[in-house]
């Protein structure tokens, strides 16, 4: 990922066109062989996926509005099992959203128990359908309605700090950086599960490229170096994004609210300290670099957040270095001993869930209506 | 290019036996004798040339990557394993193709320029209604299964450049050999680090003396091959030699050492090198001609 491309080899040349009057190289040193065509028929499937038709799906209600598409609850008509249905509607000047098209493409190379599943992808006339694996609600939701003012637990918090890393480890070892992690992208299911959801501004990062867009991942969650117009930013951008959600889990409240890219930066300055060309080398020569920054001095980030362990608290400081080089990676995150306890508070969270469960299971016998 | 290679689905879905590639073309002719008849049309590797030089004029004046043709030639290849080329418009697929490799390699391009450049080029094959474009571009995707992404084998080669210490003369060499590889159907048959690997080889291998460089003379690449000689198959097999010269005999060591599919390496410069010599052939107005009275003959362009 740091080594850049030689400058020739943008270019389309064949080798011919280097060496144009090259002898055919064959008769010198092998005998070719071109394939020899027998025969069999092919199959062809008509659908995108299958022979799903839009039809095998029941609409329910709207979940909510993507980031280029409507999200409906659905149900299997065959098997009775909850989907989340993504239409994208299909605009005739632009053909497939890219965005749709990147996240289509993503989800179908990238399966992990913390990445929502795409199940199919059906299209019709004018929309595209995705099939995803239905998830109860979002990490925002889910703070709003669960959380204590929207805290939650330490066991939680853990858990689903957990499965948020090894999913972005496992986009990182993919090579994909998920680039707008924030907790309504974050989807939880009623087994307590945490997946990475919303893959529209994914994007991979096969060859070096030094100009990926500056415009992405919500101001918000926007690692420094991206806030800063630094163009060459990579899957440390995800970790700054899941600190922030990480703090977040604890307050409730969003660590960063900017409202604008320079708001954004000052927000986080005022708390993690104004860098400089001593604390960060090269930090000058970033675009959106002003001599003229406020100087703030490094705050406690344990003062904001009474309720973190000393541990938790480390692994929240190495997440949110502002350097992007010295930020630790997933799989640094996934080993930190804050996880070593995990264990034993999952069988505590999951002993938590089966009595929730049973509870709501007694009341899910009720008849619906009591109508004598 | 994202996401791992072993897992993908071009490894799982795009990868042919060269025994089912034939299979598959020989049942688009089963099924329609008298088309084939009809409309005869070049070797399938002229028509690559074909569509490549087409691709790379389409591209011209907007800023494309190669690698987006790259992405678009080798989707031309997997949309053609599922469709007859004589039932397709293959200037709307070629269009389309380029115009979806853009957006999936991140350098998207407007549909009314991209309509705009295919008719200022092929004004009798491509109609001004862009919604056109936007339908094949729903035929590509699901003919694709959604699978996009495509593994190329420029990112292995930047990786073996240190690796293998190679010049930057020898990078360009080997980066051109993955630029016509494309012209073949390597890309359907072998894992994206074969094809690197081969380039390498190529590259190292025909490459001129230092001293003498390869710019704008053929001659000392040609006595290089001739020289080199490719012994380097021989010397695969016999590693006590003393034939080849150092710079050979290091690749040969790390070849080796790799569990790179030598048999695969050496099938796909066989293959490369058959296509230099049918280049011989190659006619664009031939092709031209060919595919000209194709479209208008069935009104596939409507």
């Amino acid at each position: 990922m740091t080594s850049r491309q030689p400058t020739s080899t943008s270019s389309s040349s064949s080798l011919l066109d280097i060496v144009s009057n090259l002898v055919s190289p064959k008769s010198l040193l092998f005998n070719a062989q071109h394939a020899t065509p027998p025969s069999l028929p092919s199959q062809r499937a008509p659908t995108m996926d299958k022979s799903q038709q839009p039809s095998s799906f029941q609409q329910l209600e709207k979940l909510g509005e993507g980031t280029y598409a409507t999200v409906f609850k659905g149900r299997n008509r065959q098997t009775g099992e909850l989907v989340a249905l993504k239409e994208i509607h299909l605009d005739s000047e632009e053909g497939t959203p890219s965005t749709a098209i990147r996240e289509i493409s993503l989800m179908k190379e990238l399966k992990h128990e913390s990445i929502v599943s795409l199940y199919d992808v059906i299209h019709t006339e004018n929309k595209l359908m995705l099939v995803f694996e239905y998830m109860d609600k979002d990490l925002k939701k889910y703070m709003d309605t669960r959380g204590d003012r929207g805290q939650l637990d330490q066991a939680t918090i853990k858990s689903f700090m957990h499965q948020l890393m090894s999913g972005i480890a496992f986009c990182h070892d993919n090579r994909v950086l998920h680039r707008d992690l924030k907790p309504q992208n974050l989807l939880i299911n009623k087994k307590g599960q945490l997946k990475l959801g919303d893959f529209g501004l994914a994007r991979a990062f096969g060859i070096p490229v030094n100009t990926f867009s500056n415009e992405v991942v919500t101001l918000w969650y926007r690692a420094p170096d991206v806030l800063l117009g630094s163009r060459t930013y990579n899957t440390s951008i995800d970790i700054w994004s899941a600190g922030c959600i990480m703090a977040e889990l604890y307050t409730g409240r969003p660590l960063f609210p900017g409202t604008t890219n320079e708001d954004q930066l000052q927000k986080i300055f005022r708390l993690m300290g104004t860098p400089s060309e001593r604390s960060w080398p090269g930090i000058s020569q970033l675009p959106e670099y002003r001599p003229n920054f406020h100087v703030y001095a490094t705050q406690d980030l344990g003062l904001i957040l009474p309720q973190i362990d000393p541990l938790g608290l480390d692994l929240l400081n190495r997440m949110l270095q502002l350097r992007p080089e010295l930020r630790i990676d997933a799989h640094g995150a996934l080993q930190h001993p804050w996880f070593h306890d995990l264990p034993q508070l999952q069988a505590q969270l999951q002993q938590q869930q089966q009595q929730q469960q049973m509870a709501a299971g007694y009341g899910g016998m009720m008849p619906p209506q009591q109508t004598y | 290019m994202a996401a791992n290679y072993w897992a993908s689905t071009q490894r799982r879905h795009w990868l042919f036996t060269r025994e089912r590639l034939a299979e598959i073309r020989e049942s688009f002719k089963e099924k329609d004798k008298a088309a084939h008849s009809q409309f005869p049309l070049p070797d399938q590797r002229l028509l690559n040339i074909y569509f490549n030089q087409q691709l790379i004029k389409l591209g011209k004046r907007m800023a494309t990557r190669q690698q987006a043709l790259a992405t678009a030639q080798v989707y031309i290849k997997r949309y053609y394993t599922k469709n007859e080329i004589r039932n397709t418009n293959p200037y709307l697929v070629l269009t389309t193709a380029f115009y979806l490799a853009c957006k999936m390699e991140e350098c998207p391009q407007h549909i009314r320029f991209v309509v705009g450049e295919a008719r200022g080029l092929w004004p009798e094959f491509i109609a001004p209604d862009v919604s056109k474009v936007g339908e094949c571009e729903f035929s590509l995707i699901s003919e694709m299964q959604a699978q996009m992404i495509v593994h190329h084998p420029y990112r292995t080669l930047s990786e073996l450049q240190p690796e293998l210490s190679l010049t930057s003369d020898e990078i360009a060499l080997a980066w051109s050999v993955i630029n016509d590889h494309y012209l073949t159907d390597l890309s359907l048959l072998y894992p994206p680090h074969v094809i690197a690997v081969m380039a390498v080889i190529v590259a190292v291998v025909f490459k001129p003396s230092s001293q003498t460089g390869f710019h704008g003379s053929a001659a000392p690449i040609a006595g290089a091959m001739r020289d080199g000689g490719m012994n380097i198959l021989a010397a695969l097999g016999d590693k006590g030699g003393a034939g080849p010269p150092p710079r050979i005999q290091k690749l040969i060591a790390w070849l080796a050492e790799s569990e790179v599919d030598i048999k695969a390496v050496i099938e796909s410069t066989q293959e490369l090198v058959s296509l230099y010599e049918v280049w011989e052939q190659y006619s664009e107005k031939n092709c031209k001609e060919l595919l000209g009275r194709l479209v208008k003959s069935k009104s596939l362009d409507k």
